[in-house]
C-alpha cells in the first residue's frame, strides 16, 4: 500500500479532514476525524445500534471470532475496520498468523498491541518495559513487511520516554496509525500531552494517522481533534456505562441523579425513560451503553460538521468551559507552543464569523498570526501628514457602518484626505490601520462589546497601538476621535511611551452627533497643516483611491514589505465585480491584468504578470521550488517539491520556481504548512491557480 | 544458582524489599506451646488423581522462605512471611507441629470411607535445609509411611533444592504413595515471571526439575498464578490458557490454578489500595480453563485444580461481591475440580446469571 492517508483540508491548530483509504478499487475510505466504535455482541444484538450505526465508516473489533470472512464480507461491505486485542502479545501474534489472508485482503489493520504492563513503578521500570515491547513490535512489523499496522503506544506518564519509540516508527513504514493509549488518561497533566503531541508533529510523518484511546470521554473530543487526532475510540464509554453513568457531553452523571432524560436519541426516548430507576438491570446498562456511544458519536458528527463549516476554534473554545483543563490546555497551546502552531493555522477563513469569547480568544494562532505580521510587514505611505485614530465598529467591515460612513463624510471633506492615516482600535485584534481592514480576520470577527475593556485587551491595543505608531515621524500630530474608557486608556499608555503630540476631539453625547462631528472636522483642519512629510503624495498614480492604498498594503502583508511597490510601481486601478466579489487590479499604464482581491477570503490573488514583479524575491515572500520545468495538472503534490521557503502557512500563497530557482513557473494556494512539507514523502500540497504552458 | 542474575534488570526488587520489610522487621514473637502448633491444617473434600477423594493440609511454621528473606526481595504476590518466624526455629519444633496435627486428625482419617492426599506446605520450599532440615523430612516421611489411607502426598519447592538425592530418599520410605512436588511456575511466561513476578525462575530450570522428578517416579504438581499484577484480564485468561496447554504437552501430572489474592505487605496490595490493581473475576477464570480444555483431551491426562483463597471476598477472586453469584461461582469451580468435566463451568441459559456479567463484559478491557 503506498498511501494510506489522505489529508483532504488543514483546520486550524492540527486538526485536519481527511480519509483513510481501506481499498481504492473498491473506494472504502474512512473520513477522518472519526470515532471507533466498539463491537459487541451485546450492543450488536440491539436493533438501535443496528440502525444507528449501519453507515458508521469504522469499527473496533475486539474478538478474534469478527475476523471471519464471511461475517465482514457480508454485513459490512463499505466499513473499514481495526482490530484490538486486548491480551498477551503472544496471543496477538497468533491471531495474526492464524488470519493472515484476512487482513491482507479486507483492509482490516491490526494494531499492535502493548497491553502489559497495566501500570508502572518507576520511570526505570517503564523504560524497560517500553524497551522489551518495541523489540517485539520490530519483530512482528518486520515480519510483515507487506501489512498496514497501527502501533500502540504507551509512556506510563513519563513524555521523555516517547523518544524511544522514533526509530521503530521512522525505520518502519509500514506502521500507519499511532495508537496513543495512555497519553490523554490524567488531563491534567496537560504539559505531558503537548509535549508528545508536538514531537510527532514536529519529527514524525505528518501523515501518519492518529489515534486516541485509554480513559477519554466526549467532552474532550474538540481538543484533541484540534491537537491532531484523527481517530477516537470511545471503548471507554463502556467502562462508564457499566458505572452507571450518563453522559450528557457537559457532564457525566450516575443515571440515579437523572430526573429528566436529555437526550432525544431513540434509546432515551423509549426503553431507558422507563427502566432508569431500576436497581440492578443489566438491561438498564445495556440501554446506557448504548445512549452513551450514540451520544459520543453524535457529538463527534457535530464536530465534523463545524470542522467543515464553521470556525473550529471557536468551537474548541466553547467545548472547553466544560472542563478546566482544556481551558489551561489552550491557554499553554496559544501562548508556549505559538512558534509551532502558526504554521498549522490557515491564515484565512472564508465565509466565517469568528466569535471571540473573551480571554480564551485573544491568544488564538491566527489572532496572534494576524498582529505579528501586520506590525512586521506595515511600513507608512511616506505623504502622511495627519494621524486619525477611531473606535472599531460592529458592522465590518468598517466602512460599511454607519459611524464609519459618518467619519468619513467628514474626512473626505479634505481634499487632502489620502494623507491622513486612519487607525482603529479594537479588541482583540489591535490596531488596525484602514488599508487592512478588508483582510482576515478583520473582516470577519465578532466579540461583545460593553464599554468595559479588561486590562488584557487594553494592554494588547496599546502594544499594537504603539509599536504601530513608533513607525511614524514623531511630529505628526494625532487626532483621537473616541470615547469609551476603554479606548482612552489605550491612548494614555501610548502617550506615556511616545513623544508625539495627541489631540482630542470634543465629543457631545456620542462620536456621531453633529456637534462631535464638527469638532473632529475643526481639529482636522487645524491640524492637517502642522507637519510637512518629506515626499508628497505621488500624483500620477491613483494614490487618492481607497483601494489603491488598500490593494498597496495588503499586497505588504501577504507578500512581505515593499510587495506592493514592486507589483504596483507604474500605478494601479481597481474594478469592482459586485457579483463574483472580487475587485480586479489593472496596471495603470500598460492595462495589464495583475490579480484579484477576493472579498470573502480577504486576499490578493497575483497572477503571473503581478507575480513576476516580485522578483527578485526578498526574504519575507513565500516560495516553493517544482523538481521540473512544467507543472502538470492543478496539484502540486510533496514529492515534485524539492525546496521551499520556512514560513509557508496553509491558505496563504506561493511562489513556485523551476528546478534551478530561476524561472517562476506557477502560482499556488497552500493547503498546507511548512512543517507538513517538512514532515511529509506524499500528499497533497498546493492548488496550481496558475501556471506556464 | 542463577538467581541474581535474573534479577539484573528487575526495577521492582527495592519496591518489593521495601514493603515486606515491615512483616520482616516485626520478628513475631511465639510462644514454645505456639512454636510446638502448626499454623494450620484441616480436611476437605478434593480430587485425587482419578478419583474423588480427601485432602489433609498441614501448614508448618518454618524460619520462612529464603527467596522472600534474601536479597532478591521475594514474589510480588506472596505475603506468607507474615506465617514464619523469620528467626532460626529448632527443628524439635517443627517435628512437633506435624506430630501435632496428624494425631489430632489420625482417627478422622482412618475412619472415613474416602482416600487422602497429603498436602504439607511450609510457605516455603520443602527440600530447603534451612527450613526443614533432612531430619525432620526423614521423620515426616516415616510417619506418613506408617498411614495407608493416605495414598498422595504433596510438598512444595523451589527448583533449587529439588536434587536427586533428596527425590530419592523421599521415594525410597514412601514407595507406595504416590508422590507429587508442587513447584510454582506461575506461568511458562518467563518474562512475565521474572519481571512481573520477580520468581528468579527460568523456564529451563524448571524443565531440568520436572525431568529429575520423573526419573525418580515422582509427580510433577504446577502451581500457575491467575492474572498477576500487570496484567489485565484478558492477558490473564491467554497467559494462563497457554501455560496449561504448554504443560498438558510437557506432561505434568497436575496444574493448580491459583487466582491471585491480596496479601499483606506484598507489592500487589500496595498496588491494590491504589485501584492499579483488581483481583481477577471469575468469568475470565472459567473462560480460561474452556479455553485451554476446548479438546477435552487434556483433562485426561492432566489433573486440573483449583482452590482460591479468598474466593467471593474483595481481596480474592470474585464478581461482583453478592455473596449469591460469588456462591454459585465457587460451587461450579469445585464441582469441577472434584469431577473434571468442564461442563460445570459452562454457563446454561437457564441456571443462574448475574447482572454482574454485563458489568464484567464491558469492563474487562480496562481493567
Amino acid at each position: 500500500m503506498n498511501y494510506f492517508f489522505e489529508l483532504i483540508t488543514k483546520g486550524i491548530g492540527f486538526s485536519r479532514v481527511g480519509r483513510i483509504i481501506c481499498s481504492k478499487e473498491s473506494k472504502r475510505f474512512i473520513s477522518t476525524p472519526n470515532i471507533l466504535v466498539p463491537m459487541k455482541k451485546s450492543l450488536m444484538n440491539h436493533i438501535s445500534f443496528l440502525e444507528e450505526f449501519e453507515d458508521h465508516e469504522v469499527f473496533l473489533i475486539l474478538k478474534e471470532f469478527y475476523l471471519k470472512i464471511g461475517f465482514l464480507r457480508e454485513k459490512f461491505k463499505h466499513t473499514g475496520f481495526i482490530y484490538k486485542h486486548n491480551g498477551s502479545m503472544e496471543k496477538f501474534k497468533e491471531i495474526l498468523a492464524n488470519n493472515i489472508d484476512i487482513f491482507s485482503e479486507d483492509n482490516i489493520i491490526p494494531l499492535i498491541p502493548f497491553n502489559i504492563p497495566t501500570t508502572t513503578i518507576n520511570k526505570e521500570f517503564a523504560k524497560n518495559e517500553i524497551i522489551n515491547f518495541i523489540s517485539d513490535a520490530n519483530q512482528i512489523l518486520n515480519q510483515y513487511q507487506n501489512l498496514d499496522f497501527g502501533l500502540s503506544i504507551k509512556i506510563f506518564e513519563h513524555p521523555e520516554l516517547f523518544d524511544l519509540y522514533l526509530p521503530l516508527i521512522k525505520d518502519n513504514s509500514n506502521v500507519r496509525i499511532i495508537n496513543l493509549v495512555d497519553l490523554f488518561d490524567v488531563f491534567s497533566k496537560y504539559r505531558n500531552i503537548l509535549k508528545v503531541v508536538f514531537q510527532i508533529k514536529q519529527e514524525l510523518d505528518n501523515n501518519l494517522v492518529l489515534m486516541a484511546s485509554g480513559r477519554i470521554i466526549p467532552k474532550l473530543y474538540p481538543i484533541l481533534v484540534y491537537l491532531g487526532i484523527d481517530l477516537i475510540d470511545c471503548s471507554y464509554l463502556l467502562y462508564l456505562s457499566s458505572e452507571n453513568f450518563y453522559d450528557t457531553i457537559e457532564h457525566l452523571l450516575p443515571i440515579y441523579k437523572l430526573k429528566y432524560l436529555p437526550c432525544p436519541c431513540p434509546i432515551c426516548k423509549r426503553k431507558l425513560k422507563y427502566i432508569r430507576e431500576d436497581k440492578y438491570s443489566s438491561d438498564k446498562i445495556e440501554q446506557l451503553t448504548l445512549h452513551n456511544i450514540i451520544s459520543a458519536y453524535t457529538y463527534m458528527n457535530k464536530i465534523k460538521l463545524y470542522l467543515r463549516m464553521e470556525d473550529f476554534r471557536g468551537f474548541v473554545e466553547k467545548s472547553s468551559f466544560d472542563d478546566m483543563n482544556i481551558i489551561s490546555m489552550l491557554k499553554v497551546l496559544d501562548k508556549q507552543y505559538f512558534n509551532a502552531m502558526k504554521l498549522e493555522t490557515p491564515i484565512t477563513q472564508a465565509n466565517r464569523l469568528i466569535n471571540c469569547f473573551g480571554p480564551s480568544s485573544y491568544y488564538r494562532p491566527d489572532f496572534q498570526e494576524f498582529r505579528e505580521r501586520l506590525l512586521k510587514s506595515f511600513t507608512p505611505e511616506s505623504w502622511t501628514k495627519l494621524i486619525i485614530i477611531l473606535p472599531c465598529s460592529a458592522k465590518k467591515p468598517y466602512s460599511e457602518s454607519k459611524s464609519h460612513r459618518k467619519f468619513h463624510s467628514i474626512i473626505r471633506k479634505f481634499r487632502d484626505f489620502p494623507d491622513f492615516q486612519e487607525i482603529i482600535l479594537t479588541s482583540p485584534l489591535g490596531s488596525i490601520p484602514r488599508q487592512l481592514e478588508n483582510i482576515y480576520p478583520v473582516n470577519s470577527y465578532d466579540i461583545s462589546v460593553t464599554g468595559d475593556w479588561d486590562n488584557e485587551e487594553i494592554t494588547i491595543a496599546s502594544n499594537m497601538l504603539i509599536k504601530l505608531l513608533e513607525k511614524y515621524d514623531k511630529d505628526i500630530p494625532i487626532i483621537c476621535h473616541l470615547k469609551e474608557p476603554g479606548y482612552l486608556k489605550i491612548i494614555d499608555n501610548a502617550r506615556l511611551k511616545l513623544k508625539n503630540k495627541f489631540h482630542f476631539t470634543e465629543v457631545k453625547s456620542n462620536l456621531t452627533t453633529i456637534e462631535s462631528l464638527k469638532s473632529l472636522e475643526n481639529s482636522i483642519r487645524d491640524l492637517k497643516d502642522s507637519f510637512k512629510p518629506l515626499e508628497p503624495l505621488p500624483k500620477i498614480k491613483n494614490f487618492s483611491k481607497s483601494w489603491t492604498r488598500k490593494i498597496n498594503k495588503i499586497l505588504d502583508y501577504q507578500f512581505g514589505t515593499r510587495a506592493g511597490e514592486k507589483i504596483c510601481s507604474n500605478g494601479i486601478r481597481t474594478r469592482k465585480n459586485d457579483r463574483r466579489h472580487q475587485i480586479e487590479i489593472i496596471d495603470l499604464t500598460n492595462n495589464e491584468n495583475l490579480g484579484k482581491f477576493y472579498f470573502n477570503t480577504g486576499q490578493i490573488e497575483l497572477n503571473l504578470s503581478g507575480a513576476n514583479r516580485l522578483l527578485p524575491l526578498n526574504e519575507n515572500t513565500n516560495y516553493m521550488v517544482f523538481d521540473g520545468q512544467l507543472i502538470k495538472g492543478n496539484t502540486l503534490f510533496r514529492p515534485g517539491i524539492i525546496n521551499y521557503s520556512p514560513n509557508l502557512f496553509p491558505k496563504d500563497f506561493t511562489l513556485i520556481f523551476d528546478k534551478d530557482k530561476k524561472n517562476l513557473i506557477g502560482l499556488g494556494k497552500l493547503e498546507v504548512g511548512s512543517n507538513y512539507i517538512k514532515n511529509s514523502k506524499t500528499g497533497k500540497i498546493a492548488n496550481v491557480y496558475e501556471k506556464i504552458k | 544458582m542463577s538467581m541474581k542474575k535474573l534479577n539484573e534488570n528487575n526495577f521492582l526488587v527495592e519496591k518489593i524489599k521495601a514493603l515486606r520489610s515491615k512483616a520482616i522487621k516485626k520478628k513475631p514473637q511465639f510462644e514454645d506451646e505456639q512454636l510446638d502448633k502448626p499454623v494450620s491444617f484441616w480436611i476437605k473434600e478434593d480430587r485425587l488423581l482419578k478419583e474423588k477423594g480427601k485432602e489433609f493440609t498441614v501448614i508448618l511454621r518454618t524460619k520462612g522462605c529464603s527467596w522472600a528473606l534474601g536479597e532478591t526481595g521475594g514474589c510480588s504476590m506472596c505475603g506468607y512471611i507474615q506465617d514464619s518466624t523469620i528467626e532460626e526455629i529448632d527443628h524439635i519444633h517443627i517435628i512437633n507441629q506435624f506430630n501435632y496435627a496428624l494425631e489430632k486428625k489420625i482417627k478422622e482419617i482412618s475412619a472415613d470411607k474416602d482416600d487422602f492426599v497429603l498436602k504439607i506446605f511450609n510457605s516455603g520450599s520443602f527440600f530447603d535445609d534451612d527450613e526443614i532440615s533432612a531430619d525432620v523430612r526423614e521423620h515426616i516421611y516415616n510417619r506418613i509411611a506408617e498411614v495407608p489411607k493416605i495414598k498422595e502426598i504433596v510438598v512444595e519447592s523451589r527448583v533449587d533444592y529439588i536434587t536427586r538425592e533428596k527425590l530419592k530418599i523421599m521415594k525410597n520410605i514412601l514407595k507406595n504413595k504416590y508422590i507429587e512436588v508442587a513447584i510454582g511456575l506461575e506461568t511458562t511466561n518467563d518474562y512475565i515471571r521474572n519481571t512481573y513476578i520477580n520468581k528468579g525462575l527460568k523456564f529451563e530450570d524448571f524443565l531440568n526439575a520436572v525431568q529429575i522428578s520423573k526419573d525418580n517416579n515422582i509427580g510433577v504438581r504446577v502451581y500457575l498464578l491467575f492474572k498477576p499484577p500487570f496484567l489485565n484480564e484478558q492477558t490473564a485468561i491467554d497467559d494462563c490458557a497457554s501455560s496449561i496447554q504448554k504443560l498438558a504437552e510437557l506432561k505434568v501430572n497436575t496444574i493448580s490454578i491459583n487466582p491471585l489474592n491480596i496479601q499483606k505487605n506484598s507489592l500487589v496490595e500496595y498496588l491494590w489500595y491504589q485501584n492499579r490493581y483488581r483481583p481477577p473475576w471469575f468469568y475470565s477464570l472459567f473462560k480460561c480453563i474452556i479455553k485451554a480444555c476446548k479438546d477435552n483431551s487434556i483433562l485426561d491426562s492432566v489433573r486440573i485444580i483449583s482452590s482460591p483463597s479468598g474466593a467471593g471476598t474483595k481481596r480474592g477472586i470474585h464478581n461482583c461481591l453478592k455473596r449469591d453469584c460469588n456462591e454459585f461461582m465457587i460451587n461450579s469451580l469445585k464441582e469441577f475440580v472434584i469431577t473434571q468435566n468442564i461442563t460445570c463451568l459452562i454457563k446454561k441459559d437457564d441456571s443462574y446469571s448475574c447482572d454482574c456479567l454485563i458489568k464484567y463484559q464491558l469492563q474487562k478491557n480496562f481493567i
